[in-house]
């Protein structure tokens, strides 16, 4: 079996200078002031984590440096200042245009289905998967490299597992979109629908062993029976019991709230500039047919 | 670098947390280590106060915390946190323990629902730290030395000083009043007969108890107030 994933990273450039950064949190303090009046809130501080979960920072106590954190998220609040990067989920549809060096004045636009999202701070990061003639494609983002210029989501749903890895196994048309899809309305308030498609499989041989993942997401596994005996050996039911090893996966509710109530303004504010556009966008746009 | 967890909540524990979790080998992995901790919690919520080595009291003392969290945060209504009680509480009377006595006792708290003390290690034996491991609001006298009440502490000695003081002087009054009194005394005694000089005499011996009465309780006052600081 040929299984060719094509992975292209576009390292992020260290762009912003220190003589940068520091106007840039000057810009962003005279936003705050400016905008401190009654915004509508469209999340709640807890409901943050979901849609910004890369403004959660490490968990890893060997990695915590609160103020290395604080300046990630002035430095990425202001890249959201000059890209719209959406929300959107494991399992969701986007169509990211990105630029290259070597090809100047040129944009590249991949649409895929993201099967992982990873990497906190300036460093997030997300994988789209998509099938091009007959080859399976990946491309891995960094959410906030200057080399991306536009992130559009086609279809903004949940899948029924955290990360879509499997789809690798799958059959092709399970990772197959088309490249000129239109974007979907996803009317606003209204709940992320989870998509609750089970995935078949290809034979064995696989890049890893799905039967003892656990996933929700792929259909019955037609496996001899000593292959699930393993997998149930190797299971760890136990974890859900082990409240330090979640603790030390998460952030407290306590510290998440703390740094959501610092970026909320900034964050509202580039709601409201997105709404803007998007309307303006709706009028604007024509469609050429023939 | 890893992006956080955001499919739970969880409440910040209010003791220093290891960066790194022990191991505590042994022949069942993971599930053993669990095992033994699940012991000493058990032990901790039903005794309220254990001494135990040092290294399982650290470790056990972070479980216990987050199980205490939990129960405050979601209650006894909630299934996974009744299931959670359930593992970490081999006794089941302990569950209502748990969500009964110790919820409402801890619900205010902002400081550490635990506390954990180092423990001298028996000599000659075993080099092993030892540690006491104790809920907060136990019904246990304190395993801390009472300075409140320790004489040479310079506070206290300054409040005696000053009690002595006060003392000396109240004295003082009380002995003019006294000399006052005779020497009114020995001008009238001149003029009126001598008949009731024994009845003034055992008047002026109440006065003077009165007074020492009105000292004790002063000082007394004193003493309550001190303990307050």
């Amino acid at each position: 079996m040929i299984v060719s994933t094509i992975s292209r990273r576009c390292i992020l450039r260290k762009q912003t200078s220190g003589i940068l950064r520091v106007s840039s949190i000057r810009q962003l303090t005279s936003n705050t002031k400016s905008t401190k009046e009654n915004i509508p809130t469209k999340f709640s501080l807890a409901e943050y984590r979901h849609v910004y979960p890369e403004f959660i920072p490490d968990p890893n106590v060997e990695f915590r440096n609160p103020i290395r954190e604080k300046l990630e998220r002035l430095d990425m609040l202001s890249r959201r200042a000059h890209i719209d990067i959406p929300e959107f989920y494991v399992g969701s549809i986007l169509a990211v245009t990105s630029m290259d060096k070597h090809s100047p004045n040129k944009t590249n636009k991949f649409v895929g289905i993201c099967i992982k999202r990873e990497g906190c701070g300036l460093r997030a990061k997300f994988i789209l998967r998509n099938v091009i003639d007959h080859q399976g494609v990946e491309v891995l983002y960094e959410m906030y490299d200057p080399v991306l210029s536009k992130i559009e989501v086609l279809r903004l749903e949940k899948r029924l597992d955290d990360e879509l890895f499997y789809l690798r196994d799958a059959l092709p048309e399970y990772s197959t979109f088309d490249s000129n899809m239109e974007p979907e309305i996803h009317p606003e308030g209204a709940p992320i629908p989870i998509n609750p498609i089970k995935v078949k499989l290809k034979p064995r041989p696989w890049l890893e062993r799905w039967e003892r993942k656990d996933l929700k997401g792929i259909e019955q596994i037609d496996l001899p029976e000593r292959f699930f005996i393993r997998a149930k050996e190797l299971a760890t039911p136990w974890e859900k019991y082990d409240m330090m090893k979640q603790y030390m996966k998460t952030i407290p509710e306590e510290e998440q709230t703390e740094i959501f109530a610092e970026i909320q303004q900034q964050l509202q504010q580039l709601e409201l500039t997105r709404k803007k556009l998007k309307r303006k966008r709706t009028f604007i746009k024509p469609v050429k047919l023939a | 670098m890893n992006q956080a967890d955001v499919s739970k909540l969880v409440s910040k524990l209010k003791i220093k947390v290891n960066p790194r979790l022990r191991k505590f080998r042994n022949a069942e992995g993971p599930l053993g280590r669990l095992k033994k901790l699940r012991k000493t919690v058990t032990a901790l919520v039903k005794h309220e106060r254990i001494e135990l080595n040092y290294p399982r009291a650290d470790e056990a003392r972070m479980y216990a915390e987050r199980l205490i969290s939990e129960a405050i945060r979601y209650g006894d209504c909630h299934k996974t946190t009744m299931e959670l009680a359930d593992f970490w509480l081999e006794e089941k009377q302990l569950v209502h323990k748990l969500f009964k006595v110790l919820v409402p006792r801890f619900q205010d708290y902002n400081v550490s629902y635990t506390h954990m003390y180092r423990a001298p290690r028996p000599y000659p034996g075993p080099m092993h730290k030892k540690a006491v491991l104790e809920l907060r609001g136990n019904p246990y006298p304190s395993l801390l030395p009472d300075m409140i009440s320790n004489r040479n502490l310079i506070h206290n000695v300054l409040l005696d000083e000053a009690k002595k003081e006060y003392r000396a002087q109240k004295y003082a009054e009380i002995a003019a009043k006294i000399e006052s009194a005779e020497n009114q005394f020995i001008g009238k005694a001149d003029t009126s007969s001598n008949t009731s000089n024994e009845e003034i005499a055992t008047s002026e011996k109440s006065r003077v108890k009165d007074a020492e009465g009105s000292i004790s309780e002063s000082s007394e006052i004193n003493k309550v107030q001190d303990d307050k600081k």
